[in-house]
């Protein structure tokens, strides 16, 4: 549940919102097709954008709440840097379908997001090129740490972005550090085992156009 | 004498009997009517109940009207104002901060019929998750369209 509901954030930090995601998207972009076709990408995005649409009605009830999956450290290793377009998409479809997040807030819920799916990338990407083993286990060991923490730092994100109403909002992050601590378990092990998973069958789908494939 | 006399106190009392009859009330049916309470129900997506969230209801001011917190069922109640049939109810989560919904309950439109809320009136949500596979879809064969558009192309000037 780190998606920020229409009408909680002031306007100067959903219109700063919207303006850093619209300015990384535009970078995302331009990178992205310096170093190849975008187009191409885009079947492959649409598939992996499927699962991050639909993780986020797996709920887990915990103690008087209940949250669900969010999967971005999943775009981030498997979509590299398009995984932040990717991820606009995925809760555009999600604030018109399923009502979760909202649109003044997209801006904002997409940095929670994105931001670590790029992150979780990096850890991918530099992890790949530091332990230059080809095992899977080693990539998966990568991608399971990917996994949590983008989870990780999503929550945080989001705890920084309520904090912006005020100190009486700092029992925020407490909350949702604490009830977020099993799905930071559940997705390291779900990034770590598609990671494997890929890493045997489908290689390719690892890595994006701006990281090496190896 | 006596006879007319009997008869005479017969007649008083059947005429007494008949105008007492609308005075005398042992079995009269009484009706009395209260409008009791509103209940609404806050839950996430999923279905878990929305307990302990902070719920403002607003008359159709904008004025604060009633306060209060949802229980362990998500349930909130409250007594609506004689003459007022149309409030604001805004929900904000505790437990989940960055949570927050609102609606607005028309008390005409309900006894007409059309404002039955509750989780019966969305979208199934199987329905809802294909909706947006449908678009991702869309967006993969457009790329796909193009890929090929371009491709044939490109054969078309070699």
């Amino acid at each position: 549940m780190v998606h920020i509901s229409d009408g909680i954030l002031s306007l100067p930090v959903l219109a700063a919102g919207w303006a850093i995601t619209i300015a990384l998207i535009a970078v995302v972009l331009w990178w992205s097709k310096r170093k190849g076709s975008i187009v191409e990408e885009i079947p492959r995005l649409s598939v992996i954008t499927s699962a991050f649409f639909v993780a986020s009605l797996f709920h887990i009830a915990i103690g008087p709440t209940s949250v669900h999956l969010i999967l971005n450290g999943l775009m981030g290793v498997t979509l590299g840097i398009l995984a932040y377009p990717a991820i606009f998409i995925g809760l555009l479809l999600q604030a018109f379908l399923f009502g979760h997040g909202g649109i003044t807030v997209l801006g904002v819920n997409t940095i929670d997001m994105g931001v670590p799916a790029l992150v979780a990338h990096g850890i991918f990407k530099v992890g790949n090129k530091l332990i230059p083993l080809e095992s899977i286990t080693s990539k998966a060991v990568l991608g399971a740490l990917a996994g949590g923490i983008a989870v990780a730092l999503a929550v945080l994100l989001t705890a920084g972005m309520l904090c912006t109403l005020g100190i009486e909002y700092a029992w925020a992050i407490k909350a949702l550090i604490l009830y977020h601590i099993p799905i930071i378990v559940i997705e390291t092990v779900i990034v770590g085992s598609v990671v494997a998973f890929l890493a045997r069958v489908k290689p390719e789908l690892i890595g994006s156009l701006g990281g090496e494939r190896r | 004498m006596n006879r007319k006399l009997v008869f005479a106190i017969f007649v008083m009392l059947l005429v007494l009997s008949c105008l007492s009859i609308s005075t005398v009330s042992a079995h009269r049916l009484h009706i009395v009517h209260k409008l009791s309470e509103i209940e609404i129900e806050a839950y996430f997506g999923g279905g878990t109940p929305c307990r302990d969230a902070n719920v403002n209801v607003y008359d159709k001011e904008g004025n604060l009207y009633i306060e209060g917190v949802t229980d362990d069922e998500g349930k909130f109640r409250f007594s609506p104002k004689i003459g007022m049939d149309e409030y604001k109810v805004v929900v904000e989560a505790v437990h989940m901060p960055g949570h927050k919904a609102e609606t607005v309950i028309n008390l005409s439109q309900e006894a007409a019929g059309a404002g039955a809320g509750g989780m019966g009136t969305e979208m199934p949500l199987y329905t809802r998750a294909i909706a947006g596979f449908g678009y991702l879809i869309g967006l993969a064969g457009a790329a796909m369209a193009y890929m090929g558009w371009k491709m044939k192309k490109k054969y078309e000037n070699l």
